[in-house]
């Protein structure tokens, strides 16, 4: 028995050799020190009625402190019959009430040593400490309510709130004088609810069971934890990463070192998730609980769990909540002070789909994907076929080398895409990191495309051609994409040319499409066939600036189109398609015809034809060859029966402009004529 | 006078042998401040109680009142093909948010803020950020299971405001105007916002309406 043990028994029985001669007896006591506790302003009071069998015990404490178990209680009120056990010992099973709650505290001691009990409603904690072994004690907690480690808790993690939860088990101290306080045991927890102030870290519904040994050294000697268990259900947040836990048990094991002023560091982690995950490695934590380092080696036999079950959380604010993986994985992360330093990922057979709006997938993913930020490293990624935006591309195998913080690709790269390729001359990427978002920089050429497929992948008019060019260099920063150089499409005998392209927000919300378009020759007869639009003859020439597609519909432009007459080249305009340019532009027929009699003729001459746009806001700003105040030439007969057509009223409402353009393609507009 | 309260054009300096004519294009606030409203009532939805009894009939609005989109709307007749051009001024710059894709991000808003972000609101775990965006400021106030739907949600929202801000000014023709924009939109989220729910004052503090 310690002096300090002793002297609560000397306190004890000097109370109880006073019931001899009185009725009452106190004593108030400044410190009573005990192993793991100390209790400041006792008053104890002892009321034993003569040759009554036991007495009444009642003592109060202004304070209780055990640091080392995280408590600090005022105000501890406990009164009990205290009797006798044997010859030896006493025992004492009372209500305490502190802070307004009441629990029943029964303690017992006699010559083989010390009983306790401590309950509140079905929770139970019960102690016992031998005589003989004097700084171990045993603790056996049913049903207790997890606040109860609050204290203890908040030693090591001070910004945690246990919010819910209870704990099974037994917990086994050993307080030596000399030597760390160590608690240890196994421990069955249930709904376990926990959360920092800051809510970043938080945990509901956790259940496992865990043996457990930590050791609480004076500093400057690291406290130690080790910890094995398994996992049954639960979630945990933490920061942006939202964990939803399986019902099949998931292994843990965790070594842990904890210095005073400093954070946690794990030597050791074992996470075993089945065959959907496993995780081995190390990691340290500052002393605000965020993450300065991590090595990590991942397996997974299958990957179609992780987004439920792991990567939810991160999907979401990335946007990409309904991506689909499978497959198989093998990784290992290093990230050193926050940043990630290194990574190396080996896919097998894994397929990424990310359904909505068929924005990306890649299919058959194999080989190596590595990121160095120091070293130079090469690795080899390939995939066998993919999506991008509904198009779909062919397999491709992509040599890498990775140092300084960047993946460049070490030789050119072809990606079969509608008929033909495209070909990465050069690519360099550099990962979101020290604050700044993702860059990539490529020289991108692309070879004869068919435009027929674009055009049926995107829903378009049925347009014929080839689309060659090359961009030698793109440039990805801030969401934004853009090309230096230009591409041309060969269609309809002649071209267009697409010059400034750039890109805004490409993966994200509402991407755009800006670029220049200058057009040469385009046979009028082609163009006008796809459209259904009635024929015209002749040749096409004109440019379409600034144009601008958000969400890959048409927002602005500035375009002027008009007729190139050339030598042997019909100029003829057929009645069908005078009639479509009439309803679609709203324009009046100035003919030397009644206007009933333009049904007699099948096709006219013209001298010119020339239309121009300026579309902002909605609103299309109409030009033709030349302009009125508030009307435009579109065309200029030739020969005879001479045709004139004139539009009216400058300004037309976009939508609706488009809407009778799809109607005269489905020949449901018929114009009137004057 | 519409053009004369944001376009000054004047004669700086003529000299001699050199005039120098200098034209100042100033940011419609007026407009920009009716185009954000009309976007944000439309995503929040109407407010249970307005202040005024609601007018039954509609397009009671004074004429001259400046744009936004009621305004464009009201000077195209979408029935008539060509019949706009004495009321569309051409060369004005105007505040519009009529375009499809903007139409497109703030019914996705609307439908967002209705399926989850308005009960952030409600329990104060959201707040709308002094830049115009939504910030989960209290994540204590969501149950776990909701909180990582809700970020997702903000990080959603964000997102589409971000392209917001910038469509708009990009598509009336000042891609940069898009900071005045964003802080005009900031402004009338905060100004939209119903009775309690949170906003961040210019310095950064939280305060409940």
């Amino acid at each position: 028995m310690t002096h300090r043990t002793r002297l609560l028994a000397v306190l004890w029985l000097s109370a109880l050799a006073g019931t001899a001669q009185a009725r009452t007896l106190e004593a108030d006591i400044a410190k009573v020190r005990l192993p793991v506790a100390t209790l400041d302003t006792v008053h104890v009071q002892l009321d034993w009625a003569d040759n009554a069998p036991q007495g009444t015990l009642t003592l109060h404490a202004g304070r209780v402190q055990a640091p080392d178990l995280g408590i600090d209680a005022r105000n501890l009120a406990w009164t009990c019959p205290l009797q006798r056990i044997d010859a030896m010992g006493w025992a004492c099973d009372g209500t305490l009430r502190s802070a307004g709650k009441s629990f029943r505290l029964a303690i017992a001691f006699d010559e083989a040593g010390l009983r306790g009990t401590f309950r509140q409603g079905k929770a139970t904690l019960a102690m016992q400490r031998a005589t003989a072994t004097p700084d171990f004690t045993r603790v056996d907690l049913t049903r207790v309510p997890i606040a109860w480690a609050q204290g203890l808790l908040a030693q090591s993690w001070a910004d945690a709130r246990l919010q819910g939860g209870t704990l099974d088990g037994r917990v086994d101290v050993d307080a030596p004088s000399k030597g760390p306080l160590r608690l240890s045991g196994r421990l069955n927890a249930a709904g376990v609810k926990l959360e920092t102030t800051d809510a970043t870290i938080a945990s509901d519904k956790l259940a496992g069971t865990f043996d457990f040994d930590y050791r609480i050294f004076d500093a400057p000697h690291p406290s130690l934890l080790t910890l094995e268990g398994t996992l049954h259900g639960g979630e945990f947040l933490a920061g942006s990463v939202y964990v939803s836990l399986p019902d099949t048990p998931i292994g843990l094991s965790v070594r842990g070192e904890h210095r005073e002023g400093a954070g946690w560091s794990l030597p050791r982690i074992a996470w075993t998730d089945g065959n959907a995950l496993r995780v081995g490695g190390s990691a340290g934590f500052d002393e605000a609980a965020t993450l300065r380092t991590l090595d990590l080696t991942l397996h997974s036999d299958d990957l179609s769990p992780l987004r439920d079950r792991y990567l939810s959380g991160l999907l979401g604010i990335a946007g990409l909540s309904d991506l689909t993986l499978t497959g198989a994985l093998d990784a290992q992360v290093r990230v050193d002070g926050g940043e990630i330093h290194a990574f190396d990922f080996v896919p097998h057979h894994v397929d990424i789909v990310e359904p909505t709006d068929n924005r990306f997938a890649f299919h058959g993913l194999d080989g190596t994907l590595r990121f160095s930020r120091a070293a130079p490293i090469d690795s080899a990624l390939q995939w066998h076929g993919g999506v991008l935006y509904g198009l779909e591309f062919g397999a491709a195998s992509l040599p890498m080398r990775s140092e300084a913080g960047a993946i460049a690709l070490t030789r050119a790269v072809s990606v079969p895409l509608l008929g033909g390729e495209l070909r990465f001359d050069n690519m360099t990427l550099r990962p979101p990191a020290d604050g700044k978002g993702a860059d990539a920089v490529f020289g991108l050429s692309v070879d004869h495309l068919d435009i027929a497929k674009l055009a049926t992948a995107f829903g378009w008019p049925a347009f014929r051609g080839q689309l060659t060019g090359h961009l030698p260099r793109a440039h990805y920063a801030n969401e934004r994409l853009d090309f230096e150089g230009g591409l041309s499409m060969a269609m309809f005998d002649g071209r267009v040319d697409v010059s400034s392209l750039s890109m805004e927000r490409p993966f994200g919300v509402a991407p755009t499409l800006a670029a220049d378009l200058h057009i040469d020759d385009l046979d009028l007869l082609a163009l006008t066939e796809v459209f259904d639009f009635g024929s015209i003859t002749g040749r096409l020439d004109g440019r379409i600036d600034q144009l601008r597609l958000v969400d890959w519909s048409v927002t602005a432009f500035d375009a002027e189109l008009h007729t190139d007459p050339k030598r042997g080249v019909h100029q003829r305009i057929s009645q069908r398609a005078v009639q479509s340019i009439s309803s679609v532009g709203g324009s009046s027929l100035m003919t030397s015809l009644q206007g009933q009699l333009i049904g007699l003729f099948n096709d006219f001459g013209y001298k010119r034809i020339g239309i121009g746009c300026r579309l902002a806001n909605e609103v299309c700003d109409m030009r033709g060859l030349h302009s009125g105040s508030d009307t435009f030439t579109i065309v200029e007969g030739a020969g005879l029966p001479r045709l004139t057509v004139i539009g009216h009223n400058r300004l037309v409402d976009w939508p609706t402009f488009v809407e009778r353009l799809s109607a005269v393609g489905s020949g449901e507009v018929s114009p009137v004529v004057e | 006078m519409k053009a004369a309260r944001w376009m000054g054009a004047s004669v700086a300096s003529m000299w001699a042998l050199t005039a120098c004519v200098t034209i100042n294009v100033y940011f419609p606030a007026a407009e920009a401040k009716e185009a954000a409203k009309e976007f944000v009532e439309k995503v929040i939805g109407p407010d249970a109680v307005p202040a005024t009894p609601a007018e039954p009939t509609p397009a009671k609005k004074p004429d001259g009142s400046g744009g936004g989109m009621a305004s464009l709307l009201q000077r195209i007749d979408p029935l008539s093909l060509i019949g706009i051009g004495s009321a569309y001024a051409q060369g004005q710059p105007d505040i519009s948010i009529k375009t499809p894709a903007i139409q497109a991000i703030q019914s996705r808003m609307a439908s967002r803020f209705d399926a989850s972000l308005r009960k952030g609101f409600d329990s104060g775990a959201l707040g709308f950020g002094k830049d115009g965006l939504i910030v989960l400021r209290e994540p204590g106030a969501l149950e776990l299971k909701d909180r990582a739907g809700m970020q997702a949600a903000v990080a959603d929202d964000n997102r589409d405001r971000k392209a917001v801000y910038h469509e708009v000014a990009v598509a009336n023709g000042h891609p940069e105007w898009e900071a005045q924009i964003r802080d005009v939109f900031a402004k009338q989220w905060v100004d939209s916002a119903r009775g309690g729910w949170w906003y961040q004052d210019k310095g950064g503090a939280w305060k409940q309406k």
